[in-house]
Parts: C-alpha cells; structure tokens; sequence
C-alpha cells in the first residue's frame, strides 16, 4: 500500500464513521425526541375520600380512576382495578353473579379478581389501599397486592 | 392579435395537433403529469376484465381523500373536548360538512376495499412474477400504509368508538415481545389514550402516513411503467417459441434500421433507456395488432373510471351518513366494542388469544404475503399450472372474510356469539 492509498482508505473510514455515528446519534436524538419527558396524566397515588363515603355491599365505581372499592362489614377495604388485563376495556360488576364482566372479548373475572372465562391473561389487579394522615383513603396503583388484601378501619 | 394568442398557445401546448401519430406521442412525452403513460398501449392489457381497474380506482379515492382531507383539516382541533364539537359543528353547522365527512368516510372504506381486491387480482393474474416481483412486495407495503391511515383516521373524530377501538388497538401492539410496552407509549405519548395519543395520531394521519402513500405510490407506478406497463392478461399468455417475432415502431429488417443515418438538420435526444422491452419492442403479430396510442384509448377510460369513482363516492355520501357516537368516555366502555370492520376478523383472533391472535398471526400474515414472489419459483402465469398457490390463496382470502363477517355480524354483548337474526338487550349494567 503506498502513501495515497493509505490515505484514500483512512479518509473514507472517517467519512463512514462520521456518517454512521451522525445518523446513529439523530435517530437516537429523534426516538428521545418522541418520548415525552413529562406526562401529564393523573397521579398513580392519589386520595377516594373518608371510609365513611363508601357504602357495605355492592361496589362503589370511580370512573376517572378506574378502580372498583370494596367495603366488607368483617374484612374491612379492597380496592381492585377496573381495566381489564387483556386489552384495557373496563370492566363491569355485576351484582347479579359477583363478578367482573368485560365487554370486549368476553373475559369474566371472579369475585376475587382471578380470570373464569376468556381471553384475559391474568388476573385483575388489587391496589393497596391505606389510611391517610388526614383519614382519608390512600390508593396507590403502583403498588399491587394479592387479593386477600385488606384494610380494616 | 390572432397571432400573439397564437403564440401564447403554442408556448403552452408545444406539442403538433393530436390528429397527427406525432402529436399523439408528444402529449405523453412533453407532458409532466402524463408521462408516467407509455405513448402506446395495448388494447388488451386494458381490458375491464383483466384488471377490473382496481388500481386506478385505488388511486382515485386516494385522490378523494387528499382532497376531502385537507377540507376538513379548516374545521378541526386536534385537541379532546374540541375535537369532537368539531365533528358536531361538520355535522350540523360547516356548509357541507357532512358531505365532506361522509365522502372523506366512505372514500376511505373504499379504498381498504379496492386494495384488497387490487391485490387479490394481482394475486390471481400471476402479475407479481419476475421482473415484478419487489413491486408487489411495494404493493404490501401500500397496504399497511392503508390501513394504518385508516386506523390513525378512527381515533380524531373524539367519540366512544374511537375511543375504544383505538384503547382496543394500541393494546394489541403491546403484546409484542420486548418492544411492545415501549412501541404503544411512544405511540400514544402516555400510558393511556388521551390527548398526547390524539395529536400524535393526527400528525401521523395528516403528515407523515400521506407522505409515506405518496412516496410509495411514486415508486409503484414507476415500476409498472419500466417492467413495461400493465401485465398481459393470462388469456393472451401463448407459447412463445411458435410465434414469429417482428418488430414494431421501426423497419422489419434490423439492417435497415442500422443503415439510416443521422440527418443533419435534426436534434437526436435519448427518450429513455427500457431493459428488456424497449420502444422498439419485439412482440408477436398478434401483439401488435393489439398496441394502440395512450391518447384517447388509455386516456378516456382513465377519465370514465375516475368520474365514475367520483360520482359513486358523492352519491354514496348524499344518502349515507358516517356514524358518530357520543363523546369519548373513559369510564364506559359500550358493550360490545367493536375495532372498525376491517379490523374485526383481528379482533376476533384476539378473543381467542391476544399474543397469538394480534400478534403472532398478523406478523406471520405480513411477512408470507412479503414473501410471496420470492417463494412462489414457478415462473408460469397460467392458471392451469398453479392450482395449489391459487387454492392456498384463497383460503386464505376466504378465511379473512369469514373472520370479518364472523367479527361483524355474529358478535354480541360480551362477544359472545350471536347470530344477526337473533336481537339482544345488553345485560344487566
């Protein structure tokens, strides 16, 4: 290899490394781009209200938070979600059969959330549930528990 | 006077009159817009019942679209509350936004339709064989890039249905391994379907997914035109060798054609360079025969199937309104939810099972459809020797439409199967 060789090979791998870091870097940049550094969706911890707003019996449904809240005389607070594990439909209770129907695909949940029917993967979620300093209810949907879970007030 | 119009004329049609051969070519040749034609074409290829037109009637609603689309860009925030007053005020207050609406509705749901169709005649013609074969995988392409504009499209009007078949949707694509969870936030900018995922799907439907049709359009016409325009329709298919060959648009003998010199008095230009049929194509007696002028013979039934696209598409959007439920609710998902109908026989796998039904079998679906012209080695266009690709073709085409109509029809509260005929009240709440 003689000197202008050398330099025609050297120059053009700069050039293609410069090239590929360059378009390397950009997508990089555009998919980071594309991802939202802030979302301004609601809190995944957030406050239901005093024990005393929920009634015994059938469950109490809050619709912007998706989650149904039970309240048991002996066993006390549960709260489970609303979104069905197969693709996100919400469900529904149905006093009549205790269980969760979804609308979408068929998928029917049991009283304790587990899947009897259908395409769902898995189970529903329970979210803990706790008290507050203020006596308010404390749900935090990053935190899943099992379905016995309970909070005695 | 006479001769300034004259001259003002001549400088924007420089062509020679069409009565002459020579005029007829230049239409096509000095023509930017008409030049994606070949001068000539034969008569055969042109024929309804070969191609049924499905192409260009693809191309035409595509057209309607663009056009009705960018109508109802003027009265629409691509912003939650506002969008769907927005879909009220072009129902009930913007003069003719219904039409517009149904026609831009309608065009759309054609266009699924006629690409479908275009692929299956092309399917079944044989016409994605060699030297076509990257142009089918192209035409594939065209289709994904169809149905995303469509599935994009479903989600702006702001109602329950597109709430849900959107929420429906975008959680199929998030059983694909690895990516899946990632793809669907990048793709809503959220966790759930909000106001992040509707500027974002508005951007992809009005920007970026036309470019892509666009593009790929481009492409695709352009290698109709350089793999020598149309297929031959099967029926024309002959044994070659039998044929004697001869050769039109120059003298008979090669040599003569050699033996004219270059006069001095004209300007030679290369026209374009074709491999395998050039200009002078070498075709059978029978084929030449056949070869007319674009202009009128391709022209005009251009223009009949496109008026007549046109006039089914207004007369369809002057009786049938595109549905609009109420506002998108979050908390109420309606019983059943359904995708839209070209997404049904999907949703119908996915109720049997999410990761194999959403996404093992449309990813497997993509890529054998890719694959076709690549596996498929026999080189024959003729029906006769390729009874079991055809049968296995349409199975599957058959197989789609029973899984639609299935998703359609036989769906019911809870998915649960129930015949048309058969009228049920949704459960209890």
């Amino acid at each position: 290899m003689n000197r202008r060789e050398f330099f025609k090979i050297s120059w053009g791998a700069v050039g293609i490394g410069a090239l590929i870091s360059g378009v390397g870097v950009s997508l990089a940049a555009v998919l980071r781009f594309l991802t939202p550094s802030v979302f301004y969706e609601p809190p995944q911890s957030f406050k239901i209200g005093e024990p005393g707003d929920f009634p015994f019996g059938p469950p109490t449904f809050l619709v912007a938070e998706k989650i149904f809240v039970f309240r048991d005389r002996e066993k006390g607070f549960a709260v489970a979600s609303a979104v069905c594990t197969h693709l996100g439909c919400t469900v529904a209770h149905f006093s009549s059969d205790q269980r969760f129907h979804c609308p979408c695909h068929g998928s029917v949940f049991a009283a304790d959330g587990s899947v009897q029917h259908g395409p769902a993967p898995r189970a529903l979620d329970w979210f803990e549930v706790t008290m507050a300093r203020d006596g308010r209810l404390l749900v935090n949907k990053d935190k899943v528990v099992p379905p016995n879970y309970r909070l005695m007030v | 006077m006479m001769n300034l119009i004259r001259e003002i004329w001549q400088s924007i049609v420089r062509r020679d009159p069409l009565s002459t051969d020579k005029g007829k070519s230049e239409l096509v040749f000095l023509n930017v817009w008409l030049h994606i034609h070949p001068a000539k074409v034969k008569k055969e290829n042109m024929k309804f019942r070969h191609t049924f037109y499905l192409g260009f009637i693809t191309f035409f609603l595509f057209l309607i679209l663009l056009t009705t689309g960018i109508a109802l860009m003027v009265y629409y925030r691509p912003y939650p509350p506002q969008a769907y007053q927005d879909m009220k005020d072009l129902q009930f207050v913007v003069f003719m936004g219904p039409f517009l609406r149904n026609m831009h509705r309608w065009a759309a749901h054609g266009m699924v339709i006629c690409v479908f169709l275009h692929m299956c005649r092309v399917f079944y013609t044989g016409s994605y064989k060699r030297p076509r074969q990257f142009n089918w995988v192209i035409g594939v392409l065209l289709l994904l890039v169809t149905l995303s504009l469509s599935f994009t499209g479903y989600l702006l009007p702001w109602d329950q249905l597109a709430y849900w078949a959107i929420t429906v949707g975008t959680n199929i694509g998030s059983y694909a391994p690895l990516i899946g969870g990632q793809l669907r936030e990048l793709l809503l900018g959220g966790h759930s379907v909000g106001e992040g995922a509707l500027i974002r799907f508005y951007v992809l439907h009005v920007a970026v997914l036309p470019a892509v049709m666009i593009l790929l359009t481009i492409v695709h016409f352009w290698r109709v035109r350089k793999d020598g325009g149309l297929s031959r329709p099967v029926w024309k298919l002959e044994p070659k060798k039998t044929e004697t060959l001869v050769t039109i648009g120059a003298p008979a003998q090669i040599a003569a054609l050699q033996a004219a010199a270059a006069s001095k008095d004209k300007t030679y230009g290369l026209m374009e360079v074709v491999s395998g049929k050039p200009i002078f194509e070498t075709v059978t007696p029978d084929e030449e025969e056949d070869t007319v002028f674009s202009y009128p013979y391709a022209f005009v039934r251009e223009a009949v199937v496109l008026m007549a696209t046109v006039t089914t598409i207004m007369t369809m959007s002057l009786f049938l309104n595109a549905p609009l439920e109420e506002l998108a609710n979050p908390a109420k998902t309606p019983n059943p939810a359904k995708a839209p109908w070209y997404f049904l026989g999907l949703q119908e796998l996915v109720s049997h099972s999410a990761f194999l039904g959403g996404v093992v079998a449309p990813a497997l679906m993509v890529l054998m459809l890719l694959a076709i012209p690549y596996l498929d080695r026999n080189p024959s266009r003729r029906t006769g020797d390729r009874k079991l690709i055809l049968w296995l073709f349409t199975i599957f085409v058959v197989a789609n439409l029973v899984l639609i109509v299935v998703g359609t029809f036989f769906r019911g509260p809870g998915w649960a199967l129930v015949p048309p005929w058969v009228h049920v009240v949704a459960g209890a709440e």
